[in-house]
């Protein structure tokens, strides 16, 4: 028997009952749907968190202190000064850095810009934070100057496109007072405006020069006071040379470096380079979104159930029909190929559909989120793949139950 | 019987014995030997329980005896696999039931072509055959109906188109008047006698005594063994 000709006897039988045909591949449909609409949000949550950054523009590094945290999912920074001014030194001495920018966190209390206020706390607690760091970092395309120039002089400072959304007014030129905890109160002409969005969203922030601003300290393994930062950013000369430097940071870390004596056993210095940074967030979202996914496949298993039982029901109903095909030259392989077919065009249907609806709601959700709209190929296509796979499972036994069905005894049924 | 008329028997039963066991053992066939010569028309008669059906459901290939060969056209039906008897059901024998037996979903054409569809080494036009078989019994408007769309006596027209898509060897006929009213009988019972003038080879399975006189002989079957063969 042809397969085209089973297709059509099949597709006869299964818009011969277009409710129970349609109530069986709902199963399929909502459990594939289920998963598309997870895959689609996964995918347009990284898009809209990653944006337009490219892996590799940038021979850029940053030196982290993370942790893991407590029963959770992902990696959690750690905000403390562990990189000492040595490290730093050192660190320049490695070929084909073109700089090293050491970044601590002043802790702030207060910002004014004319008669508006923001509280404020270190790092990421606060409305906003005070960063002190070098002019270098503003130097390259990772964070975009949209606005004026990096700063030059000790009373100057660069705020990020956070703060500059959060305060009225504020620009190029303007002043903004920081009063800090140890009581300090520093006025800054603002110099230019960056977009440091580099994968996660950075909270409003004034990045000021370290000298003289930055005073943090702490007591070297050498016995001398230094200062000392809470992450460094390191830049390659060019990209060709990225992996080569960051292996000779990593080295460093592990070897001679004050800040593995000075950090928390349990924390851990993490060499980052941008793609590393993408590919570690890429790898939570997907972790995630693969969680929820197979919590909705496990509704397929409950649509394969309903595909196998509309089967049964078939192949018992059917038995008379059966009988007339096996008495007119119908072999057991035909009948077995003809229910298979059906159960697996009701498993392709279903994918199909799935696929649009899961489509279509992932769609609507990315839509109220503001997120772009992803298209999870491999998911599509693994989908599909399931779909028969559910319509050729549960359809075996079914088919094989009707394949030996006794003609004589098939055309007595009524 | 003599011996031509044995080499011009194309279907030929030897003592075909069958046993039931339902609590004691029933004799559905005790030692039943038939032969059909070509262009024959054979009616089998016999109150219910004589084993009409079990007879003709080993002549249709869908059973196998105890005992006893049948053999049809000279091959040994009891001897082949499950899929050979499929394919020669297919090719060789056209059935015809009291309860019409088409295929709800499909057309007349469809119904008609049905055997077709299971044996791979037609190629014909079917469309166009089931155009003439439908003509031939009559029902060349009626083509693109559904079975429910069509009368008892019509869809028995359409099982008889069915019956002879593939140009059997054999037309096997189970009561095909049971469910028909008289003069409905009557005109698929002179459908019948046509294909017989025709020169095909018929088997008929009734009870009814002016049915079976349709018919060159009549088989009278009582308790699974052949009673008397009566010629008409």
């Amino acid at each position: 028997m042809k397969l085209t000709e089973s297709i059509r006897i099949s597709w006869r039988a299964i818009t011969g009952h277009k409710l129970r045909s349609t109530l069986t591949t709902l199963g399929v449909i909502i459990g594939i749907g289920a998963v598309i609409v997870f895959m689609v949000l996964g995918g347009g949550f990284e898009a809209n968190l990653l944006g337009d950054i490219e892996d590799d523009e940038e021979p850029v590094m940053t030196v982290q202190t993370q942790t893991d945290p407590e029963g959770g999912f992902g990696v959690q920074f750690v905000d403390s000064p562990v990189y000492t001014q040595s490290d730093v030194e050192a660190l320049e001495e490695i070929d084909n850095v073109d700089y090293v920018a050491p970044d601590g966190s002043l802790s702030a209390v207060q910002l004014e810009h004319r008669d508006q206020q923001l509280t404020g706390g270190s790092g990421f607690t606060g409305a906003f934070g005070v960063e002190a760091t070098t002019a270098d970092v503003f130097g390259d395309d990772l964070w975009e100057m949209t606005d004026g120039k990096p700063f030059e002089a000790e009373n100057e400072a660069v705020i990020n496109e956070g703060l500059a959304d959060v305060i009225d007014g504020i620009g190029v030129g303007e002043e903004i007072t920081v009063r800090l905890e140890d009581g300090r109160e520093e006025t800054f002409t603002v110099s230019g405006v960056v977009d440091d969005d580099v994968g996660q969203p950075l909270a409003p922030t004034v990045y000021v020069p370290i000298e003289p601003h930055y005073t943090t300290t702490v007591q070297t393994p050498a016995g001398t006071e230094e200062r000392a930062y809470s992450s460094i950013e390191i830049r390659a000369d060019d990209v060709e040379q990225l992996n080569e430097v960051q292996n000779a940071v990593e080295e460093y870390f592990e070897t001679e470096s004050d800040a593995q004596q000075l950090k928390e056993d349990e924390h851990e210095i993490v060499v980052q380079t941008v793609e590393d940074v993408v590919d570690q967030v890429t790898d939570i979202i997907d972790q995630f979104a693969l969680f929820l996914g197979g919590i909705a496949a496990i509704s397929l298993v409950v649509g394969s159930i309903g595909i196998a039982n509309i089967m049964f029901v078939s192949v018992t109903e059917r038995t008379r029909e059966i009988g007339i095909m096996k008495a007119v030259g119908a072999k057991r392989r035909d009948i077995m190929q003809l229910f298979l077919v059906e159960s697996l065009l009701l498993g392709i249907i279903g994918a199909v559909f799935g696929v649009l609806v899961g489509l279509g709601f992932g769609f609507l959700a990315v839509t109220v989120a503001g997120w772009p709209m992803a298209y999870p190929v491999d998911w599509i296509v693994i989908a599909v793949a399931v779909g028969i796979l559910v319509g050729v499972l549960s359809g075996l036994y079914p088919a094989w139950r009707g394949a030996k069905v006794d003609p004589i005894e098939a055309l007595r049924h009524e | 019987m003599s011996t031509a008329e044995q080499t011009r028997s194309i279907v030929t039963a030897t003592d075909l014995e069958r046993t039931y066991y339902l609590g004691e053992p029933v004799h559905a066939l005790d030692g039943v030997s038939l032969s059909l010569p070509v262009g024959s028309y054979t009616a089998v008669m016999g109150p219910s329980g004589s084993g009409k059906s079990t007879l003709m459901n080993m002549l249709g290939c869908l059973d196998t005896p105890d005992k006893g060969t049948v053999r049809i056209n000279g091959e040994s039906v009891t001897e082949m696999s499950n899929g050979e008897r499929a394919t020669l059901r297919g090719t060789e024998i056209g059935f015809v039931f009291q309860t019409f037996n088409l295929m709800p979903r499909l057309t007349a054409a469809e119904n008609v072509t049905l055997p077709m569809v299971f044996n791979k080494d037609v190629d014909a036009d079917r469309r166009e055959r089931a155009e003439t078989l439908l003509g031939r019994v009559g029902l060349g408007n009626r083509l693109d109906h559904q079975p429910s769309e069509l009368s008892g006596g019509q869809r028995q027209r359409v099982a008889i188109a069915r019956a002879l898509v593939n140009e059997p060897t054999l037309v096997l006929a189970d009561e095909p008047t049971g469910n028909l009213d008289t003069e409905t009988g009557d005109e698929i019972m002179s459908l019948f006698q046509e294909l017989n003038n025709e020169g095909r080879t018929i088997l008929m399975v009734t009870h009814e005594r002016h049915i079976a006189e349709h018919a060159d002989r009549i088989v009278h079957l009582v308790d699974g063994q052949i009673e008397e063969i009566e010629r008409v």
